[in-house]
């Protein structure tokens, strides 16, 4: 996922975009817990997307999943990157698409910096 | 500005499973495979009363039974946290580092069933030196460097 930009900020300043902290490891290697994303209300969603959903029976929860496919009734199938670490379409079925709110765009703060730098030190590329 | 943005007003979203506490140390089979060794010693060490003593008799299968019976508990559960550490912690990026991966806990679990069937100090010790692999490369995968070291 791409980082975000000054273009990014001024969107949440006009309110077009949202802060979201990543919490759980079901989206990992892409988003780990405690990245912080930027989800902007989108029309046209594809496979592929990362998407904020409200879950079908947990008023309270909102998730990060991506659309593993999308119905002939328009419902979407999401799934987390990380199998073993995710509850998703497999539990609790296909969501209608008024249960997106929106779509991740972009990262705000990746939560482990210090970790990605140690990597990419042991891969000799800093 | 945006750093207290991120700090104060930012919204929550679940990417886990329904009960994941996340928590994972292979210092439980550690301490389940140092009790198999520890028992497996004491029953090779555990004298035969002679015979006609009833009495010493009577204490010495008691004895040997309960090392038994917690011998055999201890081995599955020695497997058990193996087994959850293979299944649930370890992904299909680690087994690219480190390739050896399925066939050391393959390797380990079997181990936990000689231990068992067994009176086997070569099967404890190897169950052991396994353990510590698996030790090894658990902490290298969360980047801390957690030294080896045991309770007994």
């Amino acid at each position: 996922m791409r980082e975000a930009d000054w273009k990014d900020r001024i969107l949440v300043v006009l309110g077009r975009q949202w802060a979201v902290r990543v919490s759980g490891n079901s989206m990992c290697p892409e988003l780990e817990d405690g990245d912080i994303i930027l989800v902007r209300r989108v029309r046209d969603l594809g496979v592929g997307d990362i998407v904020l959903a409200a879950h079908p029976f947990k008023k309270s929860v909102t998730m990060l999943k991506r659309i593993a496919a999308i119905d002939a009734a328009g419902r979407m199938e999401l799934l987390g990157d990380d199998p073993d670490e995710s509850s998703d379409s497999r539990s609790f079925g296909n969501i209608p698409v008024e249960h997106i709110r929106g779509k991740a765009v972009c990262r705000l703060k990746h939560e482990d910096d210090k970790k990605s730098a140690r990597e990419k030190h042991e891969r000799h590329e800093i | 500005m945006f750093e207290r943005f991120k700090m104060s007003a930012v919204e929550v979203a679940e990417a886990h499973c329904d009960g994941p506490c996340g928590v994972y140390d292979p210092a439980q089979a550690r301490i389940e495979a140092e009790s198999l060794l520890q028992l497996t010693k004491k029953i090779l060490d555990l004298k035969v009363p002679d015979t006609g003593d009833q009495k010493a008799g009577t204490a010495y299968q008691n004895t040997l039974t309960r090392f038994i019976v917690i011998k055999e508990e201890r081995a599955e559960l020695a497997k058990h946290h193996l087994l959850v550490l293979w299944t649930d912690y370890f992904k299909p990026q680690h087994l690219e580092k480190y390739p050896d991966l399925h066939d050391l806990f393959w390797k380990s679990a079997k181990l936990c069933s000689a231990v068992k069937q067994e009176i086997s100090l070569e099967h404890a010790e190897e169950l052991m030196d396994n353990i510590k692999r698996v030790h090894e490369i658990f902490w290298e995968t969360k980047g801390k460097d957690v030294p080896w070291y045991t309770a007994s």
